[in-house]
């Protein structure tokens, strides 16, 4: 398909933090998932080697064997004890709010896990049923516009979480 | 025949709808007295008007037995009050009811649901299900996988638990072969536990296990089954089982193979 290498120039040579979210959101299908994707994963993994070098088992993706057995992938995950989440983060980007279904698939994930804080990073935003659902969980939402924003929203609360 | 071919197990037929296009169907029930000859007095009378297609009988609380069979005329001429006339005239019969299909259409309208060993059963179609466990996993991905997993054990643990109440722990610990093969009548596969490779382990193979049938490519485990028998086992054993599974039809495996160790 002619248009993922266009993709690829776009989301590899954005320095704007705008440029891949008006890319996506312009051109829903395939540009859009493309553009929206690539952003988050890499901060995630750098956010993780930040971490890792201060000492802390930080992984992006992070595959995390739950309670049942189950494997589960998170964008991003910090560990303690051999197999024992501290803090897992899942994205969801989207051109248009966020529903209740992205976030029940979040909950069931952390639930097999049981870490002690699930944060959401979503973008734009949650939509109203999601946000509640997501409050009734007890999952931490971080919304933004801007995807790339949500990285550094999301190493703070890392932090704060860690000490 | 004296030493004949040996008689093969399958899938037992039962019928709460029948379809054959073109007959005259009728469902025929007979609440009779439950003394030796009485079935075989009714049988003997409807031989001559109807052919049989599928038939149960029950013995009942209040001292009576009940027959409920699916038949076909064997005349066009055939009606629901001569066959329920018939029935009647048998001593046997305390109470009779035929019930006429249409269009070649017969659906049991008199049982109200089903009783196995004194608890209440639904029936479901098996492809159905495999595809409601599909659709699980599609709509929550991995977590759908866990869910699948916590509703296994959860109903393996209930299942468990009714069972020791009825018959026995010991009993439950003792005929586990037996037990196994409740599931196999029950249409959940065939169900095998064999020593593991560990001390302690257990290896469980299912031929023809239900979660598998007619998946459509989603999910690439058994893990409601895993649940299931991992919840059952918790329960009999009183201590929680790690569980593998370590091959699966979903993975193009001949039959599903789980391995059970206690949790360390």
């Amino acid at each position: 398909m002619e248009t993922w290498p266009i993709v690829a120039v776009f989301t590899q040579g954005m320095a704007s933090p705008f440029s891949g979210v008006l890319l996506a959101r312009l051109f829903p299908f395939p540009f859009g998932v493309a553009a929206l994707l690539a952003e988050p994963k890499d901060g995630f993994e750098t956010m993780a080697s930040e971490l890792a070098r201060k000492g802390m088992k930080a992984h992006a993706p992070a595959t995390i064997v739950g309670k049942s057995g189950v494997k589960h992938e998170f964008a991003f995950a910090l560990v303690q004890d051999p197999g024992k989440a501290k803090v897992v983060v899942d994205t969801e980007l989207s051109v248009r709010d966020v529903d209740e279904m992205k976030v029940l698939k979040f909950y069931v994930k952390v639930f097999d896990v049981g870490p002690e804080k699930a944060v959401l990073c979503v973008s734009p935003k949650l939509a109203p049923r999601a946000a509640t659902l997501a409050k009734e969980y007890g999952i931490t939402v971080l919304e933004d516009e801007v995807p790339k924003k949500l990285i550094p929203m999301a190493e703070k609360l890392v932090n704060e979480t860690v000490g | 025949m004296a030493g004949g071919t040996i008689l093969k197990g399958g899938k037992k037929r039962i019928f709460p709808v029948h379809y054959d296009p073109g007959k005259k169907l009728f469902h025929t029930v007979v609440v009779l007295s439950d003394a030796p000859g009485s079935f075989s007095s009714i049988l003997e009378l409807l031989r001559t008007k109807v052919n049989l297609i599928g038939t149960g009988t029950y013995t009942r609380s209040d001292g009576t037995a009940l027959f409920s069979g699916f038949c076909e005329a064997l005349s066009p001429k055939v009606t629901r009050e001569d066959l329920k006339k018939l029935i009647l005239s048998s001593k046997a019969a305390i109470s009779a009811e035929v019930y006429e299909g249409k269009d070649g259409l017969l659906v049991d309208t008199f049982h109200t649901g089903l009783v196995v060993g004194g608890d209440e059963y639904i029936l479901m179609r098996r492809e159905g299900l495999a595809h409601v466990f599909d659709r699980v996993s599609k709509l929550l991905g991995s977590g759908g996988d866990s869910l699948l997993f916590e509703e296994g054990a959860t109903m393996g643990a209930k299942n468990a638990e009714i069972m020791i109440k009825n018959i026995g722990i010991d009993r439950v610990k003792n005929q586990t072969a037996a037990l196994n093969r409740f599931l196999a009548a029950q249409g959940w596969g065939e169900v095998v536990g064999e020593q593991g490779p560990g001390k302690d382990s257990v290896v469980v193979v299912i031929k023809d296990c239900f979660e598998c049938s007619a998946a459509r490519g989603t999910r690439k485990a058994c893990n409601f089954m895993r649940g299931y028998l991992g919840g059952s086992a918790k329960v009999t054993y009183g201590m929680e089982f790690d569980s593998k599974e370590t091959r699966c039809v979903l993975k193009g495996a001949e039959a599903c193979e789980f391995v059970f160790a206690p949790k360390k």
